[in-house]
């Protein structure tokens, strides 16, 4: 790869978490920025315009989600928030708040590069590149509006499709039932969430090989849902 | 003449006491002939009946000589002997003749005809005397022994009982209703007076009672209190049965309690059910009152009280005065209940603020380490030089292994505190069952490698308005469980079933099973089978953690096993979804 590494700033204050994020990032080719308060992170993130924030929510000057609004107000840099044990609430109002995705404490680098790599791909994301997302053995060609599961056609009713897609856009990031339901269907509606697990179900029906164990429309618990981009590999047997 | 007089008194009346005017008229009509007498009364000031006054002025005095001790004592014990019967009943009648002797004797010394104009007057004395101070029959006996003595020794004939002029006759029987109305007054008095005393040193004896109550703090303070009441009030003839802690009345083998009466008591274990009840010896016939004393909430004891067996006026009077102490003792109880409410609630909220502080603590000082061990053992088994170095590679391993060991044990402590700060607010929506499961099986994979776990779902499963991640920690929980207390390579089966109006959630393993005793048990927080303490490790949190989560979210939770060693399965029933899913289905493509 010639593509200049990416840019990622860590902020978070427990000196020991950055050095392995910081050993993590550079073992797969970030170049890595550090700032272990909120005016250093905002400083930072000003003047080296990282491509990625990774963003501790306890932050010894600011709490995280002050620092992610101030962030958000001037720019759309990919930010994942890291958190101790935080409630499904604090969750979607971050990912409100413009969070592209969370992590929670304690948690493995494989588990924070994937969501890294989801938020860049969709941040870079340009209409030369290829329009069709790939997640195992499913396939969304976004311009064409078509899907093919192992390399065979398949068809979805509209909501389906308009589900499916949503979930495609954000391929490896979650995507919380407020903003699908405000996006699938419009009016007084849109606040009922029976609507769209109805829909996963069916959608499910189509893409997943058992839809009882889903591996690629994945359920994230009170937040929303997530299609993987490198789905697990089912179960045993 | 008289008709003039009593025109004056009632003048009188109507200047200086226009409010008594009828009442006093009245009395001044009965009385009749000794209307001075009455009016001298009136001229006191006081609205009460004349002869009442007199005969108040009267029990002062013989209050301030000396006790009249047998009738004002407090009459619970009316054990009488033959010495205290002639005392009570025969010495005021001899008294009271003695009394009419003395007047006669004390007439016959004047001048006749002085005498003569007075004698009605006088004999009236011995009357009020004896009604203000032994009552009606005596008073009775005097004004016929000073009737028939005036008309013996004074009115002629002389030493005849016959009576020359009827004018005289007429005197005689005037005197007679005059002695018998006011010694009828002046008893009644007496006996308001006696009363009005026993009353005040009740009260007193009260007020005592109360200002020792008002300075007990603890319920043994309490007991001392009224112990040492019913001593002093009521003596002997009552007695305090303490509860003790276990709700059991204490019953001491002897005393001045009877024994059926103690039985009685005995019998009043569950004393919340009947807190009164009242029993007749049958040897002495006196009537027993058995009372608990208790607050709102518990019973320390029962107050056993010889009521006697007097009339039922008597009886209500005791009884009254009886619930008197116990309601200002139950009121005591109440204070001290509110007290170590107070108490309680300032311990829970110090037991709070340890717990939040802990919950900070673990949070801040456990988990961050902990998620600096997890995240650089991720990223060494990436480097290549580990990669390549199976004996690196399997320490690596090891580590991240025991951190996740060590954060499911942290993350349980985290949700128990979760649970006794009563930070547990769900946050309900609309689930799907089997997401629950999936994520509950998903969040615990590491720990269900070594088992088989199978999963089962109804079709078409209506949802569940649940917190969807406390339900799948709940979930999480069992399968733990179900992992733990059973042989590896074995099956765990998470089923989802619909049942009308609700959804049960169900996982069942192939392991230990439960017993009987264990299954009562298996509610309580940190709760570990002895079968199993030194054989699986654990902090017995899992079940209750599961257990209250579920409940949280208004469902139930239920255990079931076969027996020792046929496994178990928990059953999660939850409220769901009215709609079916096709119903919904037809909606949502609207």
């Amino acid at each position: 790869m010639n593509k200049p590494a990416n840019v990622v700033l860590l902020v978070e204050d427990e000196p020991k978490i950055r050095r392995f994020l910081r050993a993590g990032f550079e073992l797969n080719s970030y170049y890595v920025l550090e700032a272990e308060n909120a005016a250093e992170a905002l400083k930072t993130a000003t003047f080296s315009t990282p491509d990625l924030i990774i963003l501790d929510l306890a932050l010894p000057d600011l709490h995280g989600s002050e620092v992610l609004e101030r962030l958000r107000s001037w720019s759309n840099v990919p930010i994942i928030i890291l958190s101790v044990v935080s409630s499904e609430d604090e969750k979607v109002r971050l990912l409100h708040a413009g969070a592209d995705d969370y992590v929670v404490k304690p948690f493995g680098m494989a588990e924070l590069l994937a969501r890294s790599e989801a938020a860049l791909r969709r941040y870079f994301k340009t209409a030369t590149e290829n329009p069709v997302v790939v997640a195992g053995p499913l396939s969304v060609d976004l311009v064409n509006r078509t899907v093919s599961l192992n390399g065979n056609p398949t068809r979805l009713t509209r909501k389906e499709y308009r589900l499916l897609h949503i979930l495609a856009m954000h391929v490896g990031l979650v995507v919380t039932h407020d903003q699908l339901l405000r996006e699938i269907w419009s009016g007084n509606q849109r606040e009922n969430i029976q609507y769209l697990r109805i829909l996963v179900r069916k959608l499910r029906q189509k893409i997943e090989a058992d839809p009882n164990q889903p591996r690629l429309l994945v359920t994230e618990s009170g937040v929303g849902y997530r299609l993987q981009n490198r789905p697990e590999p089912a179960q045993q047997s | 003449m008289r008709r003039a007089q009593r025109e004056r008194v009632d003048c009188r009346h109507r200047q200086s006491l226009p409010g008594a005017r009828s009442r006093a008229a009245f009395d001044a009509a009965a009385v009749g002939r000794p209307v001075s007498f009455s009016t001298k009364a009136t001229y006191l000031g006081y609205h009460l009946s004349p002869a009442q006054k007199l005969a108040t002025a009267r029990a002062r005095l013989a209050e301030s000589e000396s006790r009249v001790a047998p009738n004002l004592a407090p009459p619970l014990g009316d054990e009488q002997t033959t010495n205290d019967r002639f005392r009570n009943d025969v010495l005021p009648l001899l008294l009271s003749a003695a009394s009419v002797s003395l007047v006669t004797g004390l007439l016959s010394l004047l001048d006749r005809q002085l005498a003569l104009t007075i004698v009605p007057l006088a004999y009236l004395v011995p009357v009020i005397i004896a009604a203000t101070q032994w009552g009606v029959w005596p008073a009775t006996l005097a004004a016929i022994g000073g009737m028939a003595a005036a008309d013996f020794y004074f009115f002629p004939p002389i030493y005849s009982f016959q009576i020359e002029d009827p004018r005289e006759a007429i005197d005689l029987l005037l005197f007679l209703v005059v002695a018998l109305v006011a010694s009828n007054l002046a008893d009644r008095l007496r006996r308001e007076t006696e009363m009005l005393r026993r009353r005040e040193r009740e009260i007193q004896q009260l007020y005592a009672f109360s200002q020792r109550l008002a300075a007990c703090f603890s319920i043994s303070d309490l007991i001392g209190a009224i112990q040492n009441y019913l001593a002093s009030a009521l003596g002997p003839q009552a007695a305090l049965f303490v509860a003790m802690a276990d709700g059991r009345i204490e019953l001491p083998q002897s005393g001045a309690v009877p024994a059926p009466v103690r039985d009685a008591v005995g019998t009043m274990v569950d004393t919340a059910k009947t807190p009164a009840r009242s029993i007749v010896d049958q040897a002495t016939r006196d009537l027993w009152l058995l009372r608990a004393v208790s607050s709102d909430t518990e019973v320390h004891g029962v107050v056993a009280i010889n009521i006697g067996h007097g009339s039922c006026e008597a009886i209500d009077s005791k009884t009254q005065r009886v619930e008197a102490i116990l309601e200002e003792v139950s009121l005591t109880l109440q204070r001290l209940d509110i007290g170590k409410a107070m108490e309680d609630a300032r311990l829970r909220l110090q037991g709070e603020m340890l717990r939040d502080a802990f919950h900070g603590t673990i949070s801040h000082e456990l988990c961050s380490p902990l998620a600096a061990i997890r995240g650089s053992a991720s990223v060494l088994e990436e480097v290549p030089q580990v990669k390549d170095d199976a004996r690196a590679r399997a320490l690596v391993e090891a580590i991240a292994e025991e951190t996740a060991e060590l954060d499911g044990f942290i993350q349980n402590l985290l949700n128990a505190t979760r649970v006794t700060a009563g930070g547990l607010t769900p946050r309900l929506e609309w689930a799907d069952p089997k997401d629950l499961l999936n994520e509950a099986i998903r969040l615990r994979t590491r720990r269900l490698r070594a088992h088989r776990v199978e999963t089962e779902f109804a079709e078409e499963l209506p949802f569940v308005h649940v917190d969807s991640a406390l339900i799948a920690e709940a979930c999480g929980q069992l399968l733990e469980n179900a992992a733990k207390y059973s042989p590896s390579g074995s099956t765990i089966l998470a089923k989802a079933r619909a049942e009308p109006g609700r959804i049960v959630l169900s996982i069942s393993d192939q392991g230990v099973g439960i017993t009987a005793v264990e299954q009562q048990q298996l509610g309580l927080r940190s709760f570990r089978s002895a079968r199993h303490q030194t054989t699986i490790p654990g902090s017995g949190l899992g079940f209750w953690i599961a257990s209250t989560f579920v409940q949280a979210n208004g469902g139930t939770i239920a255990v079931s096993s076969p027996g020792q060693g046929q496994g178990t399965t928990v059953s999660i029933s939850l409220p769901a979804s009215r709609m079916t899913a096709s119903e919904l289905t037809a909606l949502a493509n609207e």
